[in-house]
């Protein structure tokens, strides 16, 4: 029973949360930040996977964010919601509780493919290169996407509130924040899965030592293959969350800004560290809100934090540690290792 | 006795420079043999050409062969080798994972195991049975042990690979004589209990009382071989390596 205790309470939060948000307590603000803190969650706990756990420098997260927003958006656009190029929707709105899902997936697959870009050059080049490799990934999806007239290009693309208006058509609740809490959950949960298994063991081998994973009999290629494309895979499923939480999206928000931010918030947690990252990822996102008043002065202040944490704690918030290693007593409820 | 591994001719070279200028050596199944030799003599060169490290580890073999159980490993990757061949390879300087606890080295050792969870549980407990110490310390991290400790977790790890035939680079490197003797002895029961062990060293006077056969490579090519009482009396071999 104890060791449920952790799963009923976390879906317990989660009914809380939307029940608040139905009932107008939490106003639309209170639950647009939290579908943001939702999707940082995605964002940094999957990139911890290759920046922490295998310890390389991903620096082009937002690009595979990008692929998942575009192509899930261009799914659920072409399914339920009317636009000039795509013309009308194809199934009707009852039919959207499937078909969403089954966008965000397909988003996630395009993404996770998008993320051979740089699994493949990962075979042979390490470290400093295979940065430079993410940031152009990272370009070059951008640009492409700048470049298509069909997603609108650089002025942006919509149409996919009509989903989310369709589910609540059929059933009045805030579809797309149980969707984002689920879909964090998810990403952590699989990420756990990952990572504990005698499988995910390889990414911190070939973080220590490749040549050595290699003789344990790690296939470190394929390792590498899985890493990246799991990792660029849930970022996309977050980009497809992210675009139908907004209801538009344009190129401009998934370039290195958005990258860097994500990576902020992995170092910011601690690498290597699955509660870190989400820890980090909600206090991120809340110290962006608290900052509003500032304005673009924020921009000065934050990355003046980053200068401070990486000259104090340079380990982030919980280095390489979980919350159950911090607080043994936690351990009665849930298990990471 | 069947041979396991034969080496054909070698030839292999870093770059420009040939370090291994055409060996050939064997070892049969059961066996202990040892390859000695001086700093620079090729010794761990040809332990990396058998396991095939990629390169820039690993030097590139221009000529000659390298058979296990009569089966070409030139185009094999080295997790292969380690996996479909059950060959393991304790590399020098150990190479634990640091970051990693001591069970949890040992489980990515099982990563290509298909031999299903009871032969894994089962090499688990003799691995704990041959180092207790390592029962002891397995929730820390390896990083944290000492160095006779971590060359017992190299051991166990390739243990865990479950390996027919084991390689050895410098085992004795940096170990205290009394834990030295203490792993000399663990490896011959191992062999007792059917493990084919090749053995580098530069500890020759140790190496050739403990191997049945054994080869002397110098400057890159095989300049002595025989059983290890004839290596020991060879007057050559006791004033090069023995200290007279």
């Amino acid at each position: 029973m104890q060791k449920h205790t952790f799963t009923i309470g976390l879906f317990a939060l989660i009914a809380l949360i939307v029940a608040l948000s139905q009932l107008n307590i939490l106003d639309q603000y209170y639950t647009s930040v939290i579908m943001f803190m939702g999707v940082n969650v995605m964002l940094a706990s999957s990139l911890n996977l290759v920046n922490g756990y295998m310890g390389e420098f991903s620096c082009g997260h937002g690009g595979f964010m990008c692929v998942g927003a575009y192509v899930s958006s261009l799914c659920t656009v072409l399914m339920f919601s009317k636009n000039q190029i795509l013309g009308a929707p194809l199934l009707p709105p009852q039919l959207a509780f499937i078909g969403f899902p089954i966008a965000l997936m397909v988003g996630a697959g395009a993404a996770a493919v998008a993320g051979l870009v740089v699994a493949i050059p990962s075979f042979k080049t390490r470290g400093d290169y295979l940065a430079i490799i993410t940031l152009a990934a990272n370009y070059i999806i951008i640009s492409a996407i700048n470049n298509m007239e069909i997603v609108g290009g650089p002025r942006g693309f919509m149409g996919m509130s009509a989903t989310d208006r369709a589910m609540s058509g059929v059933i009045d609740l805030p579809w797309m924040l149980i969707f984002v809490l689920l879909g964090s959950v998810f990403t952590v949960w699989l990420l756990r899965r990952f990572v504990t298994s005698t499988l995910g063991k390889g990414v911190p081998a070939i973080c220590q030592d490749e040549i050595a994973a290699e003789i344990m009999s790690v296939d470190t290629n394929r390792m590498k293959l899985i890493a990246f494309m799991l990792s660029s895979g849930l970022a996309g499923l977050a980009g497809g969350l992210y675009a139908h939480v907004l209801g538009y999206v344009n190129p401009q928000s998934f370039d290195i800004m958005r990258s860097t931010e994500v990576m902020v918030m992995v170092y910011l947690g601690g690498m290597g560290s699955l509660s870190g990252a989400a820890i980090a990822a909600v206090s991120y996102t809340v110290l962006m809100e608290a900052l509003r008043f500032l304005d673009v002065w924020k921009w000065v202040v934050i990355p003046l934090l980053l200068i401070l944490l990486m000259q104090f704690r340079p380990e982030g918030i919980m280095g390489n540690k979980e919350l159950s290693d911090l607080f043994p007593k936690l351990r009665k409820y849930y298990s990471f290792k | 006795m069947n041979t396991l591994l034969e080496v054909k001719n070698l030839k292999v070279r870093y770059g420009n420079i040939e370090a291994l200028h055409g060996i050939s050596f064997d070892v049969k199944e059961g066996e202990i043999v040892t390859l000695i030799g001086a700093n620079g003599a090729g010794k761990s060169t040809t332990l990396m050409s058998i396991c095939r490290l990629p390169p820039p580890e690993a030097p590139r073999v221009t000529e000659g062969d390298i058979l296990y159980k009569g089966q070409s490993l030139l185009n094999m990757p080295p997790h292969k080798v380690v996996s479909d061949l059950d060959m393991a390879l304790v590399p020098e300087g150990r190479r634990i994972f640091g970051n990693l606890t001591v069970e949890e080295n040992l489980k990515l050792a099982t990563y290509a195991r298909t031999d299903g969870h009871e032969h894994i549980a089962q090499d688990y407990e003799r691995v704990y049975q041959l180092f207790p110490r390592l029962a002891e310390r397995r929730k820390q991290r390896s990083e944290s042990l000492s160095g006779g400790e971590q060359q017992m977790l190299a051991l166990g790890r390739a243990i865990m690979t479950k390996c027919s035939f084991l390689m050895l680079d410098e085992p004795s490197m940096g170990l205290a004589p009394l834990l030295m003797y203490d792993m000399f002895r663990t490896l011959k029961e191992l062999n007792q209990g059917g493990l084919t062990i090749l053995l580098i060293e530069q500890n020759a006077n140790l190496a050739l009382r403990f191997a049945h056969r054994g080869y002397v490579l110098d400057t890159g090519e095989i300049v002595a071989h025989g059983t290890s009482e004839e290596l020991l009396a060879d007057p050559e071999v006791k004033k090069a390596y023995l200290g007279g």
